[in-house]
């Protein structure tokens, strides 16, 4: 190609490079929408998939505990144009509950764990020690759930019903401890699977909470030292403040993978579809049955069945929403005195 | 005729040429200084930053340190309260004295002394709370005042430093949202909500805006008759504005001190005059 003179003009065309901007934007735009328009396409298949499920179960799908596909061996029947066997009934309070309630526990017991090891990582332990830690939690983060759920069914729960439910159940005789008291089964429950869940939540927080501790700037350290404030003081006004919106984020984040978590629950949780009737009693939360149930369901020659898993995980897909948009707005609201960024790490 | 020509760059270029013979420094006597050191003399690892420093500081006035880039005025500002200690590799000989106690001697808590001699920043440092709670931070973890007169102290202490009109009706606001110069203000008005003997300033105003700086610098001269304070300044005419005192460091030494006037007016040491009049920095 020949090279242009400068000063050699004349009447040359103008446009730029408008059109290959544009595409550059097109595409950038489309790539913005990938994930609301995911997101919309799931809500979308999952309520049309579970609209007849819907229709049949009505509010009864939570305010009943009872599962039930009813009876293979009759003909399916119609009641209000929805096609079901004979007895199917399916209420999925107890599913919901035992998500909620394993989650919970996960959370209570996972997170003060996670963000002291956060903390002594990132401000007490010399370098080298913080950094073998830390691949630790990396490693710990990159197992999978199926390994876990296999060790917590045949190590953990094991261990935890022989030697320590038994004494936890002997806790003193308080009306709110009731729920540590009575038989501690074989270590498939309720509390395996919190602690599991645990166990799985803990390197996501601890890793989060870990890398917003180490970018905490000096300048307002020194700031509490030249006050004369000790570390622990120091800590307590502007690290664990500068962090706080973001460790909440790491949190819910700690928290929505505790809730859709399924092959660990199913393994541990003794999988009954029951109100446990204490801490170690055996329970199932909705991705676990979702998974469980799955096989037997597409049996079902009405579909109702598979209607009704659809109905539950949009149940979960939903609370998952919901604990997200709670948790932002409790982010913001605690970042406004702050006015760090909002919402960091969600 | 060439090599005139190099000695003479290198004597602009800085004052090692004419450190090469080392003399004793110009000293400023003073009869009661609030702060005193004796042969300061700090290094971080092998690398010496300061070397045998003595210099009073004299009570209830500002004395200004100056001299060019490295030459070791921050650090020498950042001992008398003992914020070097964490730093890697800090090595320290010499002595410093508050009201005649070494505060580097055995037994000293350095936050005991960090609370007596107040610090604040080249860039505004406010902590991630609200206005109110960032005056009282100090306040608080000293436990200086019963729980109902920390309001009282919040406003005593905003006013002191004339923020309280800007600020009073947003005290639970962000101290983010407030202009650097405000923000530089709040910072002085938490030091100085722990009742220090002595305010270390570590160019205070060189983030501000003229107007901010005015208004730092006028503050400063209001509390010179309750705090004792030293400033380091990249400013020249800022430490002939509001300094009482000047000491001039270079290469880590310090080369003269002495009342304001005198060491702009008739500087004894010939790096001084160079300094001061601009021909290096």
């Amino acid at each position: 190609m020949a090279q242009e003179a400068p000063g050699a003009g004349g009447k040359r065309p103008l446009e730029g490079r408008g059109r290959s901007l544009r595409v550059l934007r097109a595409l950038l735009g489309a790539a913005a929408g990938v994930p609301a328009l995911a997101l919309a396409a799931m809500v979308a298949v999952l309520l049309v998939e579970a609209m007849p499920a819907i229709r049949y179960n009505g509010l009864g799908l939570f305010t009943s505990g009872l599962w039930s596909i009813g009876s293979l061996y009759s003909q399916p029947v119609r009641t209000g144009g929805v096609l079901h066997l004979v007895g199917a009934h399916y209420g999925a309070l107890w599913l919901i509950v035992g998500t909620v309630e394993s989650s919970a526990l996960a959370l209570l017991i996972g997170f003060p764990v996670a963000y002291g090891a956060a903390v002594i990582i990132a401000e007490r332990l010399p370098r080298p020690l913080a950094a073998s830690l830390g691949l630790c939690l990396e490693v710990l983060a990159g197992i999978p759930s199926v390994v876990i759920g296999l060790w917590g069914v045949l190590v953990l729960g094991p261990f935890l019903a022989h030697d320590i439910y038994p004494e936890l159940a002997k806790l003193p005789d308080v009306p709110v401890l009731d729920f540590f008291r009575g038989g501690v089964g074989s270590g498939e429950g309720l509390l395996t699977a919190g602690l599991v869940l645990a166990l799985m939540i803990i390197p996501i927080i601890a890793a989060t909470s870990r890398d917003l501790l180490r970018q905490v700037p000096r300048a307002p350290k020194e700031g509490a030292a030249a006050l004369g404030m000790t570390r622990r003081e120091t800590f307590k006004a502007v690290q664990s403040r500068w962090i706080r919106s973001g460790v909440a984020g790491a949190a819910v984040l700690g928290l929505g993978r505790a809730l859709g978590e399924t092959i660990a629950v199913a393994l541990v949780s003794g999988s009954q579809i029951q109100n446990p009737s204490n801490i170690y009693d055996t329970m199932t939360t909705i991705a676990a049955t979702v998974v469980q149930q799955l096989d037997s369901a597409l049996t079902d020659p009405s579909h109702l069945a598979v209607r009704s898993l659809a109905e539950v995980a949009l149940v979960l897909l939903l609370i998952t929403l919901a604990v997200n948009s709670l948790a932002r707005l409790l982010v913001r609201r605690s970042a406004r005195d702050v006015a760090l960024p909002v919402g960091a790490g969600l | 005729m060439v090599s005139t020509v190099i000695a003479e760059e290198q004597e602009v270029g800085g004052c090692r040429l004419l450190l090469d013979q080392i003399r004793p420094a110009i000293h400023a006597h003073l009869d009661d200084p609030v702060i005193e050191t004796f042969g300061l003399t700090i290094g971080f690892g092998n690398e010496p930053v300061l070397s045998g420093v003595d210099l009073p500081v004299a009570r209830h006035q500002i004395t200004a340190i100056v001299g060019p880039s490295g030459s070791g005025k921050t650090t020498f500002l950042r001992s008398l309260n003992r914020m070097n200690d964490k730093l890697r590799g800090f090595r320290r000989s010499g002595r410093v004295e508050l009201e005649g106690q070494d505060i580097y001697g055995a037994g000293v808590d350095p936050l005991v002394v960090r609370k007596r001699v107040g610090m604040v920043f080249q860039r505004p440092n406010p902590f991630p709370m609200s206005i109110r709670d960032n005056v009282l931070a100090g306040v608080k973890v000293h436990k200086m005042v019963p729980r109902a007169a920390l309001a009282d102290v919040a406003e005593t202490r905003l006013a002191e430093v004339g923020l309280w009109p800007a600020v009073a009706g947003r005290l639970s606001d962000s101290p983010y949202r407030l202009s650097g110069g405000q923000q530089q203000l709040l910072c002085l008005a938490r030091a100085l909500a722990v009742a220090p003997d002595v305010l270390l300033l570590d160019e205070p105003t060189s983030s501000l805006d003229p107007v901010s700086t005015e208004a730092v610098e006028a503050l400063l001269l209001r509390l010179a008759a309750k705090v004792s304070m030293v400033i380091v300044t990249h400013n020249l005419a800022q430490a002939r504005r509001i300094a009482d005192q000047v000491a001039f460091f270079c290469e880590g030494r310090l080369i003269e001190a002495g009342p304001t006037e005198a060491v702009f007016e008739s500087p004894k040491r010939r790096e001084t005059g160079k300094y001061l009049q601009g021909q290096f920095g």
